[in-house]
């Protein structure tokens, strides 16, 4: 598979703020980042996180569905400290990382983010600025 | 990225359905395959099918979502000839491509899989059966 290209929106020293079309695509250098992404939340999704050392993580709730399987990855992200949080199926195209970040409103957030200031219905971009902000302030402490 | 682990849950001659938990686990050994996952169908999954080569695919519809964003891959694949479902996200666990293959019902199909038989309220599992079959020589 070809590797996409993220593209980075908001960088401080080594910690940035980074958009993906897919949470696949994370890897070790993503170890710093705040990752916007265009995926679904589920289970799976976790994994590419937690392997890759994403600092946090925006997706798409995917209409959350069965068994809350689309927002799965925000309490496993949670129980490893991590801040995620999830937009709307219907305020984002799902897939498309840039639709997340530019028009996402977040509908569920984990307790990690919700300790940051991440609020249902924030924007995604304001959220992704507040876990950002946040984990500025822990390296500073 | 580690390669995922793909399971073979049906294989006649050289065609087989092949479920993964992500689309993007697809690639050119899967040429002759009848692809199933739990990731959404949006255009970015469609794009990974074209690149792979697969025969067909099922995902989830993700709630449809935005611009009916979770299903806009079915049709690029539609345009290039490849049949492709969905599952309503509230029959199967995204992130999960036996959840699909098991339990998924299909919400959306595009012409080519109509073309086979595939139909809305169709099992997953059903649904591969008929892409499947589709690939295989006709015998006359």
């Amino acid at each position: 598979m070809v590797k996409e290209v993220h593209k980075v929106v908001r960088q401080s020293g080594e910690r940035r703020i980074v958009i993906a079309n897919s949470a696949t695509s994370l890897d070790e250098s993503n170890r710093n980042d705040i990752v916007v992404d265009g995926s679904h939340c589920g289970e799976n999704v976790a994994g590419y996180v937690l392997k890759s050392g994403a600092r946090g993580m925006i997706g798409n709730d995917a209409g959350i569905g069965l068994e809350d399987a689309g927002i799965a990855s925000l309490k496993i992200l949670e129980e490893h400290g991590i801040p995620a949080a999830a937009v709307a199926a219907m305020s984002a195209e799902i897939g498309v990382g840039q639709s997340t970040y530019e028009e996402g409103v977040i509908s569920v957030a984990n307790k990690v983010a919700e300790k940051l200031g991440v609020k249902v219905g924030m924007s995604a971009k304001e959220a992704a600025n507040k876990m950002f902000e946040g984990l500025e302030r822990q390296t500073e402490a | 990225m580690a390669k995922e682990e793909q399971k073979i849950v049906k294989q006649l001659g050289e065609s087989r359905v092949v479920v993964a938990d992500s689309a993007a686990a697809m690639d050119e050994s899967n040429r002759n395959d009848i692809f199933v996952d739990g990731s959404h169908c949006g255009i970015n999954v469609g794009e990974m099918a074209l690149h792979s080569g697969v025969r067909g695919m099922i995902g989830n519809d993700a709630g449809l979502g935005k611009n009916e964003a979770g299903v806009a891959g079915l049709k690029l694949l539609e345009k290039h000839g490849i049949p492709a479902a969905a599952v309503s996200c509230m029959s199967a666990k995204i992130g999960s491509g036996m959840s699909t293959y098991e339990q998924g019902v299909i919400s959306v199909a595009n012409e080519v899989a109509k073309k086979l038989g595939v139909k809305v309220g169709m099992s997953a599992k059903e649904a591969a059966d008929k892409m499947l079959e589709s690939l295989l020589p006709k015998t006359k």
